[in-house]
């Protein structure tokens, strides 16, 4: 299981980058404004965590559900809070697997582009015990709930998608970039911030009627979730939810999922 | 070697009957094997992982390296069920952070595969896995990135795939296990 401190090697904390370049970094991330030095806007990021955090575990004490946040103070650039849907009754089993979840994962800063924090999976899947307390969580939920088909989104929701189709018993079925499923395929268009990709679904994998479940690894703009729900409804199929090991609320994806629920185990705002 | 080999599993024809071929694809004169048909039938697909875990549960494996991307598939399935970690590997660009690369032949051309630094600790015992196995290139550059880490690979797994790898890559010597073969 890789340390706190193993992970911070890998990702290269931000002090000693600074010292390391010793110049000015540009382009700076959108969202963190206009300050003159990248240490500036570091410490600017990290006050802004650190109150965003402060709010939202206020907001979330006073509602039925409860929330985990922390900050790693040893240089691993993240801010993430694990977020409990608010039907679930609170456990304390629960906040820990969701903090030993949001721990093993990594945010590379400026992949695949200047600006953006990747929010890097990998590592979760390092750890053997917290990828399979991500899992289970996501089949506590789905197992009563009549689903028959998991529908995972190429390439990280083949890694999620398979082993909650196992335990709860419904078909996996492949969303896929074009080219890749052999045979009679439909596909659906959709934007990406430059242009335009497309997503495959095989024909005949999904009857009118099969109850979906959509999952990835991390929802961002809800891009690539709009077009599954499209392919999924166009042979018929009720989308029942879609589920993600991660959210970036900034982007507000949840909303462009129009009346689709949207599952997450952890709410990143960084 | 082929699974069962005490006697055919009665699951292995369910799983063979469930992959369908379809002709021609990517390009005329392939018979492209397609597990996707597997993954439709709930009992054959959890039999696949099933007749990995039965095998690899007590081989002391702590890595299992899955290929983009139908190694996705099978490999995080697999490793929950050994209590192992799994790694992905991935085309040129898509791991972020700092990776390792290793080229491989296609017929016409190269490949990049691409394995994170730091994933793998010298002397861990590792299975590969992938959908189907043909010349070996891609299961070949696998083998060597993990070496590359004096990781130990004990196996190269697929669900199909013939017994006797053809063509020039042979797999370093590493044993490989399939569960059954191409159908033609």
């Amino acid at each position: 299981m890789l340390s706190l401190q193993k992970l911070a090697s890998l990702s290269a904390p931000l002090s000693r980058r600074i010292e390391f370049r010793g110049r000015t970094r540009a382009p700076l991330p959108r969202y963190l404004g206009t300050p003159e030095t990248f240490a500036a806007a570091a410490a600017a990021a990290n006050d802004r965590r650190r109150s965003v955090a402060a709010r939202a575990n206020r907001q979330l004490s006073l509602s039925s559900g409860m929330a985990t946040s922390f900050e790693h103070s040893n240089g691993v650039r993240k801010g993430a809070k694990a977020v409990r849907d608010q039907h679930m009754a609170s456990e304390g089993g629960q906040d820990s697997r969701l903090t030993k979840i949001a721990s093993s994962i990594r945010v590379i800063p400026d992949f695949p582009k200047p600006g953006i924090m990747f929010q890097d999976i990998t590592t979760l899947l390092l750890n053997p015990e917290a990828f399979k307390d991500s899992i289970d969580l996501f089949v506590e939920r789905y197992r009563e709930k009549n689903i028959s088909v998991v529908a995972g989104i190429e390439a990280r929701g083949f890694i999620f998608g398979p082993p909650i189709a196992l335990a709860i018993g419904a078909k996996f079925v492949p969303m896929r970039k074009p080219n890749k499923l052999p045979g009679e395929v439909i596909s659906e268009e959709y934007s990406l911030e430059y242009g335009t990709d497309k997503m495959e679904m095989h024909v005949g994998a999904v009857q009118p009627g099969d109850r979906a479940l959509i999952v990835d690894d991390l929802i961002a703009t809800g891009g690539t979730l709009c077009a599954a729900i499209k392919l999924l409804e166009r042979v018929g199929a009720e989308v029942v939810e879609c589920a993600c090991a991660i959210e970036l609320p900034e982007l507000k994806g949840r909303d462009r999922l129009g009346d689709k629920p949207l599952f997450v185990l952890i709410s990143s705002d960084i | 070697m082929r699974a069962a080999e005490n006697g055919r599993d009665p699951r292995l024809k369910a799983i063979s009957d469930a992959i369908r071929v379809v002709p021609h694809f990517p390009k005329p004169g392939i018979m492209f094997h397609d597990i996707t048909t597997l993954l439709l039938d709930h009992k054959a697909f959890k039999d696949t992982v099933d007749l990995f875990v039965e095998r690899y549960r007590d081989m002391g494996i702590s890595i299992v390296a899955g290929i983009e991307a139908r190694g996705f598939i099978f490999g995080p399935s697999i490793a929950l069920g050994i209590g192992a970690k799994f790694i992905p590997l991935r085309k040129p660009g898509k791991l972020p952070g700092r990776v390792i690369s290793e080229p491989y032949e296609l017929e016409y051309g190269t490949d990049q595969l691409e394995m994170h630094v730091g994933a793998v600790q010298p002397g861990e015992r590792t299975i590969i896995i992938d959908d189907l196995v043909a010349t070996g290139g891609t299961l070949s550059a696998a083998i060597r990135l993990l070496e590359r880490f004096q990781a130990e690979v004990v196996e190269c797994a697929c669900v199909v795939g013939s017994p006797v790898v053809q063509g020039e890559c042979e797999l370093k010597e590493k044993p490989l296990f399939v569960l059954v073969e191409p159908h033609y």
